[in-house]
């Protein structure tokens, strides 16, 4: 691995938002190509952040500050993404429900989706079924990821999935959730195709949902 | 037995008649339960944190403790619509549906200390108007003989500071610009320390603190974070208030995860700890762990059992926690948070009624 590559992977772990933007330009200017700057230097840190998050190693403010890091270090490649050979993981519709306006659960599932190479289109927080219907309908998405962090908005989750089913789009887009009180047990219940009690375990549910 | 009698047996590690009870609700389940109960409803609500308790409904319901509160924290559910309360913090809110009606919860979306510098200008309210305390005295003048009274300055200082700043950037300080998050955090710690001095001074029996540093799953920040920037003024906080008052109690709320940092809050001097959310800490793990040393205060699951469990599932739980969290003393049981819109009627009366008429001598 280049020793530049190296270095962004620390920079994007330690949250050094200068560092990564003067690690990645020198990178692209050295022409080192875009993927592995972006699979070996940016994604792959924000896995062991994720990793260092489930072993209790490491917090939110710190998974916040490594995806701002990398966040930053996006937006240059960005320009650069189309020309190289770089498949993006997968394309997720994330939000909050209706009814709910609790949005640090799904902006650190976003984060970390974006930090493993999905696109995501946030629709925010309060999110009607419909909204995510056009969505998915409009956007082609393959995923929707949305959540409830309390019992009283839960029931949102079921009638977003129904108003899917309704829509006919059911077949072409996986469903995930979370939130506080959300469990296995629920997503069963209403007919999700997979749930995640955190933000980096999201990334793993997301991925296998990819690969069904 | 009078209600202060035996929250004061149960936070002295003692067994009362039976487990003291504590239950707040979300205004639209008090309107429920008031209608219920055939109540008048024309009691000034005064819970905070979006709470819709009244003194009459807690009365009429038995319960052992009565709270008056000052502080951010009255700043829930100000309005109907978008308001911008006294600390510059603009509010909004969305409304829900439940089986029982609609409800609707308020939340922040404008953070006036956003800006880094924004700080240089701000001016808090002050904590010294006396208006804020008249709620305080005319309830220790008319219910501190029968009722054990609590004086309220929960989000204390985290969950202020991150409304004046905005959740993310708040978190993000921590990391990156402590002396920020330093000076973010004194400016609610000031104010509710004064409000919580005031109050013990003119004679409540406990002060309860608050700020969530808990997820469902794990603490969201580190323990080593918290003993940096929490740690040195909680533990001010506490022995401030016990100089005025070697015997007022001090209980501090924590949704989720806290376990990590349970030692501490021993160390520095708490009484209880609340709320004990059973999906994110084992209650009888906790009492086995910390039970000499640590009172505990609600623990009835208020995200699967009361909503959505059934009846029995209520009553059992209530009696496991009897028999374990509870077991004698140092409990003050109550559901983990307040009531919500969505919960049964009969499952809220399983747990009002198991809890009552379950006297410590038959457990």
């Amino acid at each position: 691995m280049e020793p530049i590559i190296k270095e962004i992977h620390t920079n994007v772990m330690e949250g050094n938002v200068t560092s990564v933007k003067a690690n990645v330009q020198a990178a692209i200017d050295a022409g080192i190509p875009v993927s592995d700057i972006l699979n070996d230097g940016m994604i792959a840190a924000m896995a062991e952040v994720g990793h260092l998050f489930e072993e209790g190693e490491c917090f939110v403010p710190e998974m916040l500050i490594a995806a701002r890091a990398m966040q930053t270090g996006l937006a240059l490649l960005k320009p650069h993404l189309k020309n190289a050979e770089v498949v993006s993981a997968g394309k997720v519709v994330v939000g909050t429900v209706k009814g709910d306006l609790h949005d640090i659960g799904k902006n650190l599932v976003a984060m970390m989706l974006e930090g493993a190479g999905f696109e995501i289109i946030d629709l925010g927080t309060d999110v009607p079924a419909e909204k995510f219907v056009e969505a998915v309908r409009n956007q082609g998405a393959q995923i929707v990821a949305m959540s409830a962090l309390l019992t009283t908005t839960m029931p949102s989750i079921k009638n977003t999935i129904d108003a899917l089913n309704a829509a006919g789009l059911r077949g072409q887009v996986k469903v995930m959730i979370g939130g506080a009180p959300v469990t296995q047990n629920y997503a069963n219940q209403v007919g999700a195709d997979g749930f995640a009690p955190d933000a980096s375990r999201a990334v793993a549910t997301a991925k296998e949902l990819m690969a069904t | 037995m009078k209600p202060r009698d035996r929250v004061l047996m149960a936070l002295n590690h003692e067994v009362p008649d039976r487990c003291p009870m504590q239950v707040s609700f979300t205004p639209e389940f008090a309107a429920r339960l008031e209608k219920d109960m055939n109540l008048g409803g024309e009691d000034k609500i005064h819970n905070p944190h979006g709470g819709g308790n009244t003194y009459e409904l807690e009365r009429s319901l038995g319960q052992d403790l009565l709270l008056t509160s000052v502080g951010w924290a009255n700043s829930y559910y100000q309005e109907a619509k978008e308001y911008v309360d006294e600390w510059g913090i603009g509010w909004r809110s969305a409304e829900y549906e439940t089986p029982f009606g609609v409800g609707r919860y308020t939340e922040m979306n404008i953070h006036p200390l956003a800006e880094d510098n924004a700080i240089e200008h701000y001016q808090a309210p002050d904590p010294n108007r006396p208006e804020l305390y008249r709620e305080a005295e005319w309830m220790l003048k008319t219910f501190k003989d029968e009722y054990w009274i609590v004086g309220v300055t929960v989000t204390t200082m985290f969950e202020t500071a991150w409304a004046l700043r905005g959740y993310e950037r708040m978190l993000i300080d921590f990391a990156l610009k402590p002396d920020l998050a330093e000076r973010l955090l004194e400016i609610p710690y000031q104010y509710h320390l004064t409000a919580a001095k005031k109050l013990t001074q003119m004679g409540v029996d406990m002060i309860w603190i608050g700020d969530d540093i808990g997820a469902q799953h794990a603490m969201i920040i580190s323990p080593k974070m918290w003993r940096k920037f929490f740690k040195p003024r909680m533990a001010n906080f506490i022995s401030e208030l016990k100089s005025i008052n070697p015997q007022v109690k001090v209980a501090y709320h924590s949704d989720g995860v806290v376990n990590p940092i349970i030692p501490d809050l021993i160390e520095i001097g708490l009484d209880v700890l609340n709320p004990i959310q059973p999906a994110s800490m084992d209650p009888a793990k906790l009492k086995q762990e910390f039970g000499d040393k640590l009172c505990f205060w609600g623990s009835i699951d208020e995200q699967h059992t009361l909503p959505f469990g059934s009846a029995d599932d209520v009553k059992t739980e209530v009696q496991t926690r009897l028999n374990t969290l509870g077991k004698k003393g140092g409990l003050i049981i109550g559901p983990t948070h307040h009531v919500q819109l969505d919960t049964p009627m009969e499952n809220f009366w399983a747990m009002v009624n198991t809890i009552q008429q379950t006297p410590y001598s038959t457990l």
